[in-house]
């Protein structure tokens, strides 16, 4: 496959074109072909540059306050003209409550003030080449952590009253942390108790109290898409994996990048039960 | 330079001030920091070789402090906050809030039709019509927007470029309509088309009827409206666009030189024109930078008016400059921080000798500002100008070892890129072959690269972040408003009489012809028959054709 190409176009009149521009430039560096349109592009002149340069995605900027109007305005054309396989991605000055507006008429994705261009450059090499940079989704959920005072007050619940199947008990020092795995279906809970006051989990205690601590994901693509957020920004708490329970890899993502639920992902190698 | 001349320079410099504070007198009989100690009107040094020839005193030749002997001390800065969105009619009501709020001059923000010539009902005008700036079609419109204001006593200023002759002659017939004389008349259009091939972007026609249009205002503008700033030669948007402080001056003054040179060459004497330009400067973050900047700027405009070009009336050889903060600057994260770099780029404006001021309001990064937004950005003007005292004496920072040193190495490198720019042939001859356009890309780049590898720290953007933003209440303009303008639009049309209009336009088109006519009586009457922005533009685009970029 050869070079990615990517047009840059100024819809409408704004004539501020310092982003477009950054970004034709940032692209370029990424090894991609980057036409930019320059200003004052009428819709139909931005599709009739795209399906001529052959372009595998179009990038739109706005700083006027026009986007509502001329960003679908693209997309229509494009579906006129037979060439809505090429995907539209937007950016400028728009604000949070526009975006959805724009999402629901076709904008695949819209990069706002702030934005990085590396995180720009990844997100259009995996749009274009889906098969060979995208990520699976995650399997499954591994297991839900519960964060308890102890596991000998509340495992009786689990293993009697719901009758869950024990797996087993074990004390992870490096982590402060006794573990109790419980099977459900294809999944587990984990009791966590906290081995001292230092424990993570005794923080989370004194913060929250009892309760629902973190879910873990299992993806086999642990490594891969550790790298992926890194360079997206996602907020880590482990950008390297470490070694979990049970033969299993583990990472933690940082609760803010997912409206303050804690993830952890993990991989468990061969041989390992979960 | 001997004991004697020092003397008899500061004498001088006394003289002046004494004339300034009969016009100007100071704002209090004596000025006292909270311990009760004097401020004095000026600090310089006793006795100094180069103190006269680098710095001079306030409103002295070469004005590297300042271009009036008592400076804020008389009268403070003009506070002039930018706005315009919408109808004509919201936009008056904004003006007036303003004006009742202590603001003390206007500046008007069109939308981008009106920028660049199309009626809102033109094809291209689609989804722009009132968005970044009030949008005007016919003298209408201008009548509403001005209504109620009292144009011989509120100077106002106008962004507009390209079709800048046709919003002056609008504003001028309103004026006449309010009784006003022409030659009472006080304000700026900003009518610099040289910046807008580099950075902004509202360009028209191309750069040679462009530079006409410009002679032509300024030679009638001299004749008629003595009082009004013929240009607002700008560097605002050349830094906006990316460039370092030292290319924001370079590039300035070098489009200021361009100016000057076609008025020469249209035949105009250079002290009936010059001491009409106005200039335009950004103010970013790096504070001490920003202030010698401004410095340097006023000391080699001087050095260039009075050596190069032989100006003989000191008004000509004076750089007077309104400022406005930074818009590029401002995060859309955590968005109340920014009304702490405004403040900062407020004062480097001050430090620096502003005649007037535009402080940004904290959500533009997000949208047009809200009324509270625009409220804060006022006040800030107001509480350094009240509050912190550096407006008691005149250039503040004069004489400081980094500030002075920095004035001077700006100076040097502005200097190295103007030569550069002769050597190409001018700066019209640069901007055509792109030259400015990628030394600003070059930097723009560089800029955007430290800030993500976090060489240059911008908080609450690559540092010091939130977990969650709060999403702050943002101004919105009225989808329904292009149609309710187009509809206005036609009623004027309706209106007015067609065979006048139709008369107007012939007379202009023929004019236009002719190079050396003058066309600005023309536009002013068939502004007043009401002929729309884009009818008037649409005759010159014809006779002129369209600049097309790169």
């Amino acid at each position: 496959m050869g070079k990615i190409r990517v047009l840059i176009a100024k819809p409408g009149l704004d004539g501020h074109d310092r982003g477009a521009l950054v970004i034709a430039q940032a692209l370029r560096d990424h090894g991609m072909e980057v036409i930019y349109t320059g200003l004052r592009q009428s819709p139909v002149q931005i599709v009739q540059a795209a399906i001529q340069e052959d372009v595998d995605v179009i990038g739109l900027s706005s700083l006027s306050g026009a986007h509502k109007t001329l960003f679908p305005k693209v997309i229509n054309v494009l579906k006129e003209q037979g060439a809505s396989d090429i995907p539209v991605v937007g950016g400028g000055v728009i604000p949070a409550e526009d975006i959805p507006y724009l999402l629901e008429r076709g904008v695949q994705k819209i990069f706002t003030s702030g934005s990085s261009t590396e995180a720009l450059a990844l997100y259009i090499k995996q749009l274009v080449n889906p098969e060979k940079e995208q990520l699976k989704s995650p399997e499954k959920i591994a297991h839900i952590g519960i964060a308890v005072q102890q596991i000998d007050h509340v495992i009786s619940f689990y293993t009697d009253t719901l009758g869950l199947e024990l797996e087993g008990v074990e004390t992870v020092e490096s982590e402060g942390v006794k573990t109790a795995f419980l099977k459900i279906g294809e999944s587990r809970l984990e009791l966590l108790e906290p081995l001292d006051n230092d424990s993570p989990i005794q923080r989370f205690l004194d913060k929250k109290g009892e309760g629902i601590h973190h879910i873990a994901l299992e993806t086999e693509q642990l490594d891969e898409r550790l790298q992926n957020m890194t360079s997206e920004g996602i907020p880590l708490i482990n950008e390297e994996p470490k070694q979990g329970a049970h033969n299993s890899q583990v990472a933690f993502i940082h609760p803010k990048a997912a409206g303050g639920v804690l993830f952890e992902l993990c991989r468990h190698t061969e041989g390992s039960e979960h | 330079m001997s004991d004697h001349t020092f003397q008899s320079n500061k004498e001088n410099w006394e003289k002046s001030v004494n004339k300034t504070l009969e016009r100007f007198p100071e704002r209090k009989e004596s000025f006292t920091t909270s311990s009760d100690l004097e401020v004095e009107r000026l600090y310089y040094p006793s006795e100094d070789e180069t103190y006269e020839e680098k710095l001079g005193y306030p409103g002295e030749y070469p004005y590297t402090r300042g271009i009036q002997p008592t400076m804020y001390r008389s009268r403070l800065w003009t506070m002039r906050q930018y706005a315009g969105f919408g109808s004509a009619k919201e936009t008056n009501e904004r003006f007036r809030y303003l004006l009742d709020q202590g603001q003390t001059g206007l500046s008007v923000a069109f939308d981008l039709p009106t920028q660049i010539g199309y009626d809102s009902d033109d094809v291209m005008a689609e989804g722009e019509v009132g968005k970044v700036g009030v949008a005007i079609d016919s003298l209408h419109d201008m009548e509403q927007l001005l209504d109620q204001i009292p144009l011989d006593k509120v100077s106002t200023s106008m962004t507009i470029n390209a079709p800048a002759s046709v919003l002056l002659c609008m504003y001028l017939a309103v004026g006449e309509k309010q009784g006003v004389p022409l030659e009472k008349m006080t304000g700026t259009i900003q009518n610099d088309i040289l910046k807008e091939y580099i950075a902004r972007g509202t360009y028209i026609y191309p750069p040679k009827p462009s530079m006409r249009l410009i002679t032509n205002i300024f030679e009638f503008c001299q004749q008629y409206v003595p009082k009004f700033n013929t240009i607002s030669i700008s560097g605002y948007h050349i830094r906006e666009a990316g460039s370092t402080a030292v290319q924001e001056v370079a590039f300035t003054l070098a489009n200021g030189m361009a100016y000057v040179d076609a008025a020469l060459d249209a035949g105009l004497d250079i002290d009936t024109f010059a001491p009409r330009l106005a200039f335009f400067f950004n103010a970013h973050n790096n504070f001490l930078e920003e202030v010698a900047k401004f410095r340097a700027a006023r000391r080699i405009w001087a050095k260039t008016m009075k050596n190069h070009y032989q100006a003989k009336n000191p008004k000509s050889w004076k750089l007077r400059f309104h400022t406005q903060t930074g818009g590029s600057t401002l995060t859309a994260q955590q968005p109340d921080n920014n009304v702490v770099r405004v403040t900062m780029q407020a004062l480097a404006a001050v430090f620096g000798g502003t005649q007037s001021l535009h402080t940004n309001s904290r959500d533009e990064a997000l949208s047009l500002p809200t009324e509270e937004s625009a409220r804060i950005a006022l006040r800030t003007q107001q509480i350094i100008a009240n509050e912190s005292g550096v407006a008691d004496t005149a250039d503040p920072l004069g004489g400081s070892y980094y500030v002075e040193s920095l004035t001077d190495q700006i100076e040097e490198e502005v200097n190295k890129y103007l030569d550069q720019i002769n050597e190409i042939g001018g700066a019209v001859k640069a901007v055509e072959e792109g030259y400015m356009q990628r030394e600003i890309q070059r930097t723009a780049y560089e800029t955007q690269k430290k800030i993500e590898n976090e060489e240059e720290i911008i908080v609450g953007l690559n540092q010091y972040k939130l977990d969650e933003e709060v999403n702050p209440d943002l101004l919105k303009v009225d989808e329904a408003l292009e149609a309710a303008q187009i509809d206005l639009l036609e009623k004027a049309r309706n209106e007015r009489d067609q065979h006048e209009v139709d008369n107007a336009l012939a007379r202009l088109r023929e004019q236009a012809k002719d190079r050396g006519a003058n066309l600005i009586p023309h536009i002013l009457h068939a502004v007043k028959v009401y002929a729309s922005v884009g009818e008037i533009c649409n005759v010159l685009r014809d006779e002129f054709g369209e600049y097309t970029g790169m």
